[in-house]
């Protein structure tokens, strides 16, 4: 990854994500918002809702205060006491029901015996326990003829009570929580008011209801004005705890998979005098408005985050470009300068430090050319001294024994002529020698001087060792100490050289190898492929080279031997550097030494 | 003197609008009301006005001659042979024979006959029977047996109704009857019988108040009511046997189960509550008017016997069938509030439309005023062909008591039948079984 791509990486990655914190924050306000209102919305029509229950409390007790006011019941309650015939009354209850528009009423006579039951008329003559309670109207659970219960909304009133009256008749009516009675309530839109009433049980004659048994929650129990409610089996939790708490349990709702179908309910349980949970209510609103609300302002956040986001990859496109080019460009001159062009040139367009780093970077590389320059001067000052110091010493050496022969043959003069024949011949012979030396000498400089082109080939390196090996092992006498022995892989090495150079070359090593084992020992010709490079072995058993030796052994006219140039191993390093190759040594003392060669290896 | 003679002069011819109101007058319209079906066979109006049977009942209860005009039984009432009247016709002019009169009681009479056979012998009928009929001649007059044409004499069946009483069906609505003016008994006082049926008692007594209706129903629960409100009633000793009918087949065959069920049945609340004090609480099958035993079958409630007799064994839930009518129901009901007590568990279901009863609340009419022949009708209506040997009233209870020991009909009450008549109405007389002879009805207002 680069530097633009990683700049752009960094900077959309901030940007997105301070935009993903805003809008995130700003979502989860707006849903903070809205549950709130929604809850205070919610609390609000159960308020109200519950007034109006109150209110329906009030209608049932007050029909019932009609009722034990009317002309017709006191007369009723009077002749019951005084005659205690209920059979008369049998039919009293419905027709009194009837026009009260009650759903529950019985009149339970002096002795506590029903005389008449709107609800279940063949009750009549059972007892019906009386409990008096505090409330003008309570809960009860009604059991009907069917075999069923249904709850009801009661009130209770004495009728005919006197200081001569132990006992009055008592009319208990009430109205009926089923669906119709649901669907009387008034019911905000949205508002769904459902009502929970456990299971039947077995209709007792004498006893009443003790309160449902909410152990096991039926679904199909849970109804509102229009029959089953849907999804009832979600509200189980709520109606569960509504139930085992008996305190108004509000929570919000699933009904479905989608956030749209859900409620905002709350559970209020409906007790008996005694206290019992006899049935929920629950009252149900609506969070579609709000949640559609909400994915709305969601899908504006997204959609505006989203622009913001990509705006910001855009602007991170251009920062990244704008800030990264100019280094791209000093990298791209640094590449330059590495390669050997010390000429590279960056522009300079700002003043920061990016600026400050490009013309940095330009006096360096002036500086560069600057130094090289001097550098090459001075190395050629110096060369030129070195090629002087050892011509002079390489030259001076065969000139010494020049000057004393030529001295000697002078003095001879005065010798008898044999002598001067004996002098002359000596000298003469040792003049051709020295100027035979200094033939050779000059012809070694000559030849450091006109090493030539190499021409390629794609060769076999085991075939250019072989041809070395045969060369010395051949030319060896039979009685020299020295032990010649290779090492070639089974599979062709191909590499692209100049046969002769090399083999010139490796030869040289192998005279120098030879050189070092004046007693005699192995040398080791081998090769074998490292990666895309072939690595050639030149090994002695010899004295070896202490480090400083080894480090100075490529400068040219450095030698160990006594009678050495010093242009030997220069050459050999010329050789395979024209074959884009490396040459190293690795020697300690009185362990031999090995010349490594790398040359790469030949494509197919 | 001749002021004594004017002066009773006088008074004589101020009697004489007096003499004349006593005599009944032909003609007019009478308007009548009822809750059910006018055709019923039981309690309804009709069938006894458009068809006559062979005999009749008479006001002492005996059969009297009505389509026969004599009979005779022998080989120890094996055999009985029933002289028809001659000259009557049928509605539609066909004469009466002994062949249709034969075929009218095969066709009425498919199964569970106190006959064998019966076939045309001249201008008489023959019964036979493999056990003996005393009571042959007074279950002739029951309303099962009415004769009525049966065949078109093109091979297809006849309308409805075409007999030989007296009215006959008039075209068109309201339905309505018109006096047979060749009837053989004498043609009826009105000129025709108008008939609401299906009319509540409620509506039926405010159009009785209004003066739209002249003979309406009253319910026995209600006799009370209408006395009250000063209605002129006509009503019936006890001929309307409630009972309830047990199953003794799968969920009540065992015989303690049926036995619980009677002991814990509550007739006195019934009897005193959902009808008003007007039923006879009985525990027998005829009324003790007519055999005098009835009070040696109990008719207390003993709900701890019925636990006892229980013995704890449990039933799932049981039917009780009922007609579909209020009090009916009421009593269904009151009858499984009972039965629940005794821990049976009883959902009341309505008769017309429950497949499986396990029980039935019936109504049972007191057919005859004769008491075997009561008795061997409605052991006949609850589908139990016992011929009653024994005319005595120790052979009746043995009878029934061997058949209530079965616990299959249990008896809870005897219901008077009753009616209402506006003023306009007079000599409106009950038969036996508490149905109004409407041919003896004459209208004051009738010109």
């Amino acid at each position: 990854m680069n530097l633009r791509q990683k700049l752009l990486l960094l900077f959309s990655l901030t940007v997105a994500a301070a935009v993903a914190a805003v809008a995130w924050t700003v979502l989860v306000r707006i849903r903070l918002v809205f549950e709130q209102r929604d809850q205070q919305e919610t609390a609000l029509f159960v308020s109200q809702f519950q007034r109006e229950f109150q209110h329906r409390s009030a209608e049932v007790a007050a029909a019932v205060d009609h009722i034990a006011a009317s002309e017709r019941v006191r007369t009723m309650a009077f002749q019951l006491v005084q005659s205690g015939d209920a059979a008369p009354y049998l039919t009293e209850a419905q027709t009194l029901a009837q026009d009260a528009q009650l759903d529950f009423l019985e009149i339970v006579g002096p002795d506590g015996k029903i005389v008449s039951s709107a609800q279940w008329p063949a009750r009549f003559g059972y007892f019906e326990p009386i409990a008096w309670v505090d409330q003008p109207t309570f809960l009860k659970t009604e059991d009907l003829p069917d075999g069923t219960s249904a709850l009801g909304l009661f009130a209770i009133r004495a009728v005919g009570r006197s200081e001569s009256t132990a006992q009055p008749v008592h009319i208990i009516g009430g109205k009926r929580l089923d669906k119709s009675f649901l669907a009387d309530l008034p019911a905000a839109p949205g508002m769904q008011i459902a009502l929970y009433k456990e299971a039947d049980q077995s209709p007792s004659t004498e006893q009443p209801h003790l309160g449902p048994d909410f152990a096991v929650f039926d679904p199909k129990r849970l109804i509102n004005a229009t029959g089953e409610v849907p999804y009832a089996a979600r509200y189980e939790h709520l109606i569960d705890t509504a139930f085992n708490s008996r305190q108004e349990t509000s929570a919000i709702l699933y009904l479905t998979d989608h956030r749209e179908d859900s409620v905002n309910a709350t559970a209020i349980p409906l007790k008996s005098d005694r206290g019992e949970v006899l049935a929920v209510l629950t009252v149900s609103i609506s969070r579609s408005g709000m949640v559609q609300a909400q994915q709305h302002i969601r899908a504006i956040a997204y959609g505006v985050a989203a622009g913001g986001i990509l705006f910001a990859i855009l602007c991170s496109l251009w920062i990244a470009a704008k800030v990264s080019r100019p280094i791209e460009q000093l990298a791209r001159a640094a590449e330059q300068v590495a390669a050997g062009n010390w000429e590279t040139h960056v522009p300079e367009r700002s003043r920061d430090e990016v600026g400050l780093l490009a013309r940095s970077f330009n006096h360096m590389t002036a500086e560069l050319v600057s130094q090289r320059e001097r550098l090459v001067q001075t190395e050629r000052v110096a060369a030129w001294r070195e090629l002087a110091r050892r011509l002079a010493h390489e030259l001076k050496n065969p000139l010494f024994p020049l000057q004393l022969t030529v001295e000697n043959l002078i003095r001879a003069r005065a010798l008898s002529p044999e002598e001067f024949d004996e002098v002359f011949r000596e000298s003469t012979q040792t003049l051709g020698m020295e100027i035979a030396n200094l033939k050779t000498i000059i012809g070694r400089f000559s030849d450091f001087s006109k090493m030539p082109k190499p021409e390629l080939e794609r060769i076999d390196v085991r075939e250019v060792l072989d041809r070395v090996f045969s060369f010395y092992d051949a030319a060896t006498p039979d009685g020299n100490a020295i032990h010649f022995q290779t090492r070639f892989p089974t599979e062709p090495l191909l590499i692209n050289v100049d046969p002769e150079l090399i083999h010139r070359a490796l030869c040289n090593l192998v005279l120098n190898a030879m050189d070092a084992m004046p007693n005699g020992g192995t040398l080791t010709l081998s090769t074998n492929e490292n990666g895309e490079k072939v690595e050639i072995r030149v090994a002695d058993t010899g004295e070896g080279m202490t480090p400083e030796e080894c480090e100075r052994l490529f400068t040219p006219y450095y030698t160990t031997k006594q009678h050495g140039t010093g242009l030997g191993l220069a050459i050999v390093q010329s050789v395979i550097a024209d074959h884009a190759g490396t040459i190293a040594v690795e020697s300690r003392p009185a362990g031999g030494a090995t010349f490594v060669i790398t040359l790469p290896r030949s494509s197919c | 003197m001749l002021r004594q003679v004017a002066i009773s002069c006088f008074i004589a011819v101020l009697a004489l609008p007096a003499v004349a109101r006593t005599r009944p007058h032909f003609g007019g319209t009478l308007r009548v009301e009822v809750q059910g079906d006018a055709f019923e066979s039981s309690n309804g109006l009709i069938l006894g006005l458009l068809m006559d049977g062979l005999t009749r009942i008479g006001i002492d209860g005996n059969p009297q001659p009505a389509l026969a005009v004599r009979w005779t039984s022998e080989n120890n009432d094996h055999r009985w042979q029933f002289w028809l009247r001659p000259g009557v016709q049928f509605r539609n002019g066909w004469p009466l024979t002994s062949e249709a009169v034969a075929a009218s009681l095969t066709q009425s009479c498919p199964t569970n006959c106190p006959w064998k056979a019966v076939h045309a012998l001249g201008t008489s009928l023959v019964f036979t029977s493999d056990f003996p009929v005393p009571s042959l001649p007074s279950m002739l007059a029951e309303n099962q047996f009415l004769i009525q044409l049966t065949d078109a004499g093109d091979g297809k069946h006849p309308p409805c109704c075409v007999g030989t009483g007296p009215f006959q069906l008039a075209q068109g609505l309201p339905l309505s009857l018109v006096a047979n003016e060749n009837y053989w008994g004498g043609r009826p006082f009105v000129d025709k019988v108008e008939i609401v049926t299906h009319r509540s008692v409620r509506d039926q007594w405010l159009d009785l108040s209004v003066g739209r209706a002249d003979l309406v129903e009253v319910p026995a629960e209600e006799l009370r009511q209408a006395q009250q409100q000063h209605l002129t009633v006509v009503s019936s000793p006890p001929v309307t046997l409630l009972a309830l009918a047990v199953s003794d087949s799968s969920l009540l065959s065992n015989p303690n189960l049926r036995s619980a069920i009677a002991l814990a049945v509550d007739r006195s609340a019934l009897s005193n509550v959902i009808f008003q004090k007007q039923g006879e609480v009985t525990a027998s099958m005829l009324p003790g008017a007519l055999t005098g035993y009835s009070f040696l079958f109990p008719t207390d409630r003993d709900l701890n016997k019925a636990h006892e007799v229980r013995g704890g064994l449990n039933t799932p839930p049981l039917t009780l069938a009922a007609e579909n009518n209020p009090i009916m129901q009421l009593a269904a009901q009151r009858l499984a509030l009972n039965l629940h007590e005794a821990g049976f568990n009883v959902q009341v279901a309505n008769a017309a439309t429950v497949l499986h009863k396990d029980l039935a609340l019936l109504q049972l009419t007191l057919a005859s005023s004769q008491p075997q022949a009561a008795l061997e009708s409605m052991l006949r209506s609850v589908g139990v062909v016992t011929p009653v040997v024994e005319n005595t009233p120790a052979g009746l209870y043995k009878t029934e008591r061997e058949f209530l020991g079965t616990h299959t009909l249990i008896p809870l009450l005897y219901l008077p039948r009753a009616f209402a008549i506006s003023g306009r109405v007079r000599d409106l007389r009950l038969s036996p079984d508490g149905s109004p002879i409407l041919a003896g009805v004459s209208l004051e207002d009738a010109q």
